[in-house]
């Protein structure tokens, strides 16, 4: 198997907030990884470091097996240039969608392929159409964002995250804002996407949704990796008093009947 | 009272009223074409993450917005050819310093447009690999300048009423045209009624598109003028 991520002794602090304290994790190809863990526990710092919207303060990331950034007497730096191709080859999907409100559907969806892709007209009216035909907004081309449903953005967002044909798929609890009878369709989409092959690494709540879809989760708490292991491992025979606890938390996920 | 209005007399140099009315224009015109971009380099450098480039940008822009227009016109106007050697005359005092000095209100008002889009903005671009020179242009100026525009034409009314202020320095605005034919014709009532009917003329629709604006604004959320 290869490696996509591969993340080594990754630490975040925001001025004396150590947010991150040593996180190591490996994403192979074709991998769902979930991150759970409590509000405020890093998952989105996390997140935000691999496609460096935040910059580490120490460690580690490879991305296809290329260490990211340059070393410089031990530490990394890590320059823009650097980071734009980086980023280009790792989509993200956030809680908030963060659509352009300016652009239709089709242009969101067209900008990534257009303005750092460089594509040709004809191929990113293509890309436009056939990723938001995938994520089953064909009918929506041409509506601006305002016009869309909540869980119809957030899936032009998955749309345009993936009209750069990403290595990697970031998603950053991409229902929580949604109206629950919008989150079942968007979960649907990135179900559709794991089940094709996609790489993701997604930090969600929705423990049932994890479940079905990962082939890794891991429980983070206080900074660093506390667990991790199969869906059945963490959901169902969570070892660690603290997973229990959190899972305990989430009175909508009913863990199937286990022996603690 | 028994003032007797006459506008026939007033009339009558009505052309060169209208050559002042160009004039005024002329430099408002001017000052926009140099103060708006300006204005956005002004805001863009203020928004620097390098404080070595923000703060005397910053202080820049402080010092225009919070000394008197009249003082930077004479200042321009008397004391740049002493320390250049440079006559210079009238109308070019006058479109420098406007430019100048609307810029750093533009500045203001680009800034302000500018931090009124949400992070989630930049971070989307961001996170496609868009640069921030892209981000800025495609995405983030797009929407501030929908944003601004009551605050700037609020800005380009305040600029044509301050030009008035050419008229000091003896250049051939409406209200130096009107000046003088006030003194020529001893009917500064009719003179200076008309020359006041030919700015509201002029700022009065541009006053009506701010408060429509406004209110198409304000029901979509978008404004950011006070
Ligand atoms: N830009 C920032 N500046 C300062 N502190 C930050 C910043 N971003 C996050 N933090 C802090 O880092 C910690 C972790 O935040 P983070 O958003 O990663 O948590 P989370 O696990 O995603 O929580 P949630 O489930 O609420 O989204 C919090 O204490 C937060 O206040
Ligand atoms: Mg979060």
């Amino acid at each position: 198997m290869t490696e996509v991520l591969r993340i080594e002794n990754l630490h975040k602090s925001f001025g004396a907030n150590h947010v991150l304290k040593g996180i190591d994790l490996v994403v192979e190809k074709g991998q769902a990884v979930v991150l759970i863990g409590a509000s405020g526990s890093g998952k989105s710092t996390l997140l935000r470091c691999v496609n460096f919207l935040e910059t580490p303060s120490d460690g580690r990331v490879w991305l296809d097996g290329t260490l990211v950034g340059h070393q410089s007497n031990g530490a990394m730096d890590y320059r823009e240039s650097d980071l734009i191709p980086i980023r280009s080859h790792v989509g993200m999907v956030f809680q908030h969608f963060n659509l352009f409100p300016h652009m239709t559907a089709r242009q969101n969806v067209m900008e990534g392929p257009r303005t750092v892709l460089r594509l040709s007209k004809a191929e990113c009216i293509e890309r436009g159409e056939k990723y938001l035909r995938k994520v089953g907004l064909a009918e929506k081309m041409d509506a601006y964002p305002s016009h869309l449903s909540g869980g119809q953005q957030q899936r032009v967002a998955i749309a345009r995250a993936l009209a750069m044909e990403p290595r990697l798929m970031l998603f950053d609890e991409a229902t929580s804002a949604l109206d629950p009878e919008l989150v079942g369709e968007v979960l649907q989409t990135m179900k559709d996407l794991a089940d094709e092959g996609m790489t993701m690494l997604i930090v969600t709540h929705e423990l049932g949704f994890a479940y079905s879809v990962s082939d890794k989760i891991l429980f983070l708490h206080q900074g660093l990796i506390h667990e991790q292991g199969t869906p059945d491992e963490i959901l169902v025979r969570p070892s660690q008093t603290r997973t229990r606890e959190f899972l305990r938390g989430h009175a909508t996920f009913r863990l199937p009947d286990a022996e603690f | 009272m028994g003032y007797e209005w006459d506008f026939g007399i007033v009339l009558r140099d009505f052309d060169v009223l209208l050559l002042g009315l160009v004039n005024t224009l002329k430099i408002t015109i001017l000052a926009l074409l140099f103060g708006v971009p300006l204005g956005l380099g002004a805001a863009l450098l203020r928004l620097s993450s390098n404080p070595a480039v923000r703060i005397p940008v910053g202080i820049l822009i402080e010092f225009f917005r919070s000394t008197p227009p009249i003082v930077q016109l004479f200042w321009f106007f008397f004391a740049l050819p002493l320390l250049t050697g440079i006559e210079i005359d009238p109308f070019r005092a006058s479109v420098l310093t406007f430019s100048i000095q609307s810029s750093a209100f533009f500045a203001e008002v680009f800034r302000g447009g500018i931090v009124s889009i949400e992070r989630g903005q930049w971070e989307a671009a961001k996170a496609i690999g868009m640069a921030r020179n892209q981000t800025l242009r495609r995405i983030i100026l797009p929407q501030a300048v929908k944003r601004m525009i009551p605050a700037f034409l609020e800005r380009v009314i305040e600029l044509m009423k301050t030009t008035t202020l050419v008229a000091t320095v003896s250049y051939a605005d409406l209200l130096y045209q009107a000046n003088n034919i006030a003194q020529s014709t001893y009917r500064p009532l009719e003179v200076f009624t008309i020359a006041a009917l030919m700015y509201f003329a002029i700022l009065f629709p541009i006053s009506m598109t701010v408060r429509r604006l406004e209110r198409h604004l304000a029901r979509t959320g978008e404004t950011t003028a006070h």
